[in-house]
């Protein structure tokens, strides 16, 4: 018997829950400390006419005058604009890509794990090497862009793809693009496979051919999945800094200027960090309400 | 399923179509790297140079330090997702057995800070990394891609977890064994591939970081990550295009490595729990 | 074999009663075996039998003792689970003498013991396979095995043969009993 001794033995049965406390005891002072608190300070600065943080000076006084500006800011609404464009173009085109390259690769042919390593490859690419391939590719002068475009006859005269604000926008839809779908191919392919075989063979049974089977048994399972992605996408594109900072930095003329964007340049370009934190915590705020909007059930899955 | 002559050929074709279309910008940037710069600023456009350069690699290596970056950029990751497994471990080992008061507090918060912006975190982490001197540290970005990575390992530990039947660890306790001893003999041995799976996931996330290095080491140039050498050797106007595909190339090398040899581990890391 | 006194045994969750003054008498070598309709209680009494559960009043004597707080490991018992619950990293020789090692029994003694419960299961020619090579019934007397090594004081099988199919059920229940009584 263990008595006498101070008893921190977890192994009994009334103790036994105490571990539980103890092992999230230090993701919770992590988490406290470099998200939580961070987070606190971020809206506390949202509130205050601060231009460079300096968190050892006293607080300046409480003022909402960051967000009487920013609701009154047509850059804002711009931004909100833009963000809600590239969300929809590019949520859409990556689930459109995504899925049908998960329903390719799905089937059974040799080669099939060197096509779906393939396909995802774009995954892999880091973000800002991405903007390097594209940027070429759509570069003025002698990117393949215009060159194919010309060879085609689709244009007569070459497109300054990042001076003009709409093919500013269509190069950045295209890189997020393409460094977005491999994410929903994986998953659609994931839940592809779990849908039971069963399933399929009763609708042959039933005489369904291949595109009815596509859509009475394929899509309806793979619905979770694909609501679960398309948050998850949709908040990549809320939160994406790399591509578009880099590509064209939010220009031309704020064309591709997100909110991430316009909050990062308010920070670091133009020194202005409550105002900067007013527009982040609104981005916050947005995505919070995007996500549980589009994710009408229970986020246990995410 | 046997399939007709006419669907195989269509199947083949359209697969290979697909591929090549989207692998092809990554094509691109091997074909850029390897030509002649004055090459580049012809038209049309080769789509293999006529005499591959491949001592580009050579001279870039010399005039960038390349393997500083990149050891920079390992250097983070490694320190970065080291920190977020051992919380992450812990941390997702509880939600997934017990249910501790405050536990589905922790998971939405969680779950919310996976939305979170960098571009909006990036702001009072400045701040306090100024006021604690940490800025242009490698400290700065361990710390600031482990809020990028704990949220999303969490998760996919628990997730992972809970296809761990309680019954082991159960029998790991009347066996003899404390609860410590139960995680540590038994439930991480059997998790490992779980546990490699996320890491890896971490890894990624921490390697994929701009916003963070850009902020905070710009101005300390030993400790430059890969992303953000990269981004120093685009011009605001005229780029040596096959330089930067050249450095671009190794910068993304050790990735694509990763990606390759690892992918179904990695996969199988992605969509655990998620496919219920 | 010891007794085994379980005394006015109450779990609750909330309001929800699962047992209520439960009280059992086993004698030294019987062999009980608790049956009732789905929900009604038998995993849970067996839980806090083991150790794994916190009873909300009452005691558990085993062998006099009275181990009501005491530590699954500390009361001398041995499981067999519902799922057998093998350690799929480990060897069947090392699944069957884990508990005797967690126990600091040295290695000599713990090679012949698990030789010795092998052999009366019949499963020497497994010692060196993983779980994962073995087949239901294989794995169901390996976890027997796991826990005759132990020479308990007690032991507590959670509807063991409900995954094996009829006809292995009809073997397996006449050679549990017997190996369990073949120790007492």
């Amino acid at each position: 018997m263990a008595g006498g001794r101070f008893s921190l033995d977890l192994a009994r049965p009334s103790r036994q829950h105490w571990l539980g406390y103890i092992l999230l005891a230090p993701a919770v002072l992590l988490i406290a400390a470099i998200i939580v608190y961070p987070l606190i300070v971020s809206i506390d600065l949202s509130f205050q006419n601060v231009g460079i943080a300096r968190l050892d000076q006293p607080r300046r006084p409480f003022t909402t005058g960051n967000y009487e500006r920013l609701f009154a800011s047509p850059d804002f609404w711009n931004a909100c604009w833009v963000t809600l464009k590239l969300i929809l173009v590019v949520t859409s085109a990556c689930f459109l890509l995504g899925l049908g390259t998960a329903l390719l690769v799905n089937n059974r042919f040799k080669g099939r794990s060197v096509a779906r390593l393939l396909v995802a490859m774009p995954w892999a690419v880091p973000e800002v090497i991405a903007v390097v391939i594209f940027a070429w590719i759509f570069d003025s002068s002698f990117g393949l862009m215009n060159w194919i475009f010309l060879s085609l006859g689709l244009i007569d005269k070459t497109i300054n793809w990042f001076s003009d604000p709409n093919a500013a926008f269509a190069v950045v839809a295209t890189t997020m693009i393409w460094k977005g779908y491999p994410f929903v191919s994986i998953m659609s392919l994931a839940g592809l496979q779990s849908i039971p075989e069963d399933y399929y063979a009763a609708a042959r049974v039933d005489g369904a051919n291949a595109l009815q089977r596509l859509r009475y048994i394929t899509l309806p399972c793979l619905m979770p999945v694909i609501g679960v992605t398309t948050v998850l996408v949709m908040l990549w594109i809320f939160r994406d800094f790399s591509i578009i900072y880099v590509l064209t930095g939010g220009g031309p003329l704020k064309a591709t200027q997100t909110l991430s964007i316009m909050t990062y340049e308010q920070a670091f370009s133009f020194f202005r960090m409550g105002y900067a934190s007013a527009i982040g915590v609104v981005t916050l705020v947005i995505c919070v309400i995007a996500a549980k909007l589009t994710m009408r059930r229970a986020p246990d899955n995410l | 399923m046997r399939q007709s002559l006419a669907t195989r050929i269509f199947l083949y074709a359209s697969v290979i179509l697909t591929c090549a279309m989207l692998i092809f910008p990554i094509y691109w940037l091997v074909v850029t790297a390897l030509s002649q710069p004055d090459q580049l600023r012809q038209l049309p456009p080769k789509f293999w140079p006529d005499e591959p350069r491949w001592s580009v690699f050579g001279k870039i290596l010399e005039e960038r330090p390349i393997f500083l970056w990149l050891g920079n950029s390992a250097l983070a990751a490694m320190g970065a997702v080291t920190i977020s497994m051992v919380v992450s471990v812990l941390a997702g080992y509880s939600l997934s057995r017990f249910r501790v008061r405050g536990g589905q507090s922790l998971g939405l918060f969680i779950l919310t800070a996976k939305m979170l912006p960098a571009t909006l975190l990036v702001i009072p982490l400045f701040g306090i990394f100024r006021m604690t001197g940490l800025i242009g540290s490698m400290w700065s970005i361990i710390l600031a891609h482990a809020t990028l990575i704990i949220p999303f390992t969490t998760w996919m530990l628990k997730g992972y977890f809970d296809t761990i039947p309680r019954e082991l660890e159960q029998a790991a306790m009347v066996d003899g064994c404390s609860p410590w001893g139960a995680l540590y003999r038994v439930i991480l041995p059997v998790s490992a591939p779980g546990l490699a799976a996320t890491a890896l996931y971490g890894f990624v996330l921490s390697w994929s970081d701009y916003a963070y290095a850009r902020t905070f080491l710009t101005n300390a140039q030993g400790n430059w990550t890969a992303n953000l050498g990269i981004t120093t050797m685009k011009g605001e106007y005229i780029s040596n295009w096959a330089d930067i595909s050249a450095a671009s190339i190794l910068v993304a090398l050790p990735i694509l490595a990763i990606y390759l040899f690892l992918e179904r581990y990695l996969v199988g890391g992605l969509t655990a729990g998620s496919d219920k | 074999m010891a007794q085994i006194v379980i005394d006015q045994v109450r779990k609750s969750y909330g309001a929800l009663h699962v047992l209520k003054d439960f009280s059992l008498d086993i004698a030294d070598g019987e062999f009980v075996v608790l049956v009732g309709p789905s929900g009604c209680g038998k995993s849970t009494m067996l839980k806090i039998l083991a150790g794994l559960a916190e009873a909300s009043s009452g005691t558990i004597r085993i062998g006099g003792r009275d181990v009501t707080d005491l530590a699954p490991g500390d009361r001398d018992i041995a499981m067999v689970f519902q799922n057998y619950a093998l350690y799929p990293h480990l060897t069947v020789a090392s699944n069957m003498g884990f508990g005797l090692k967690m126990r600091g029994t040295p290695a000599e003694v713990i090679d012949r013991r698990v030789k010795e419960a092998a052999r009366i299961l019949d499963v020497e020619h497994l010692l060196e396979r993983r779980p994962r090579q073995l087949s239901g019934g294989q794995r169901q007397r390996v976890a027997l095995g796991r826990a005759i090594v132990r020479e308990p004081a007690a032991f507590l099988m959670d509807e063991p043969l409900s995954n094996l199919d009829a006809k292995l059920r009809s073997i397996c229940v006449p050679r549990s009993e017997r190996s369990i009584k073949g120790l007492a």
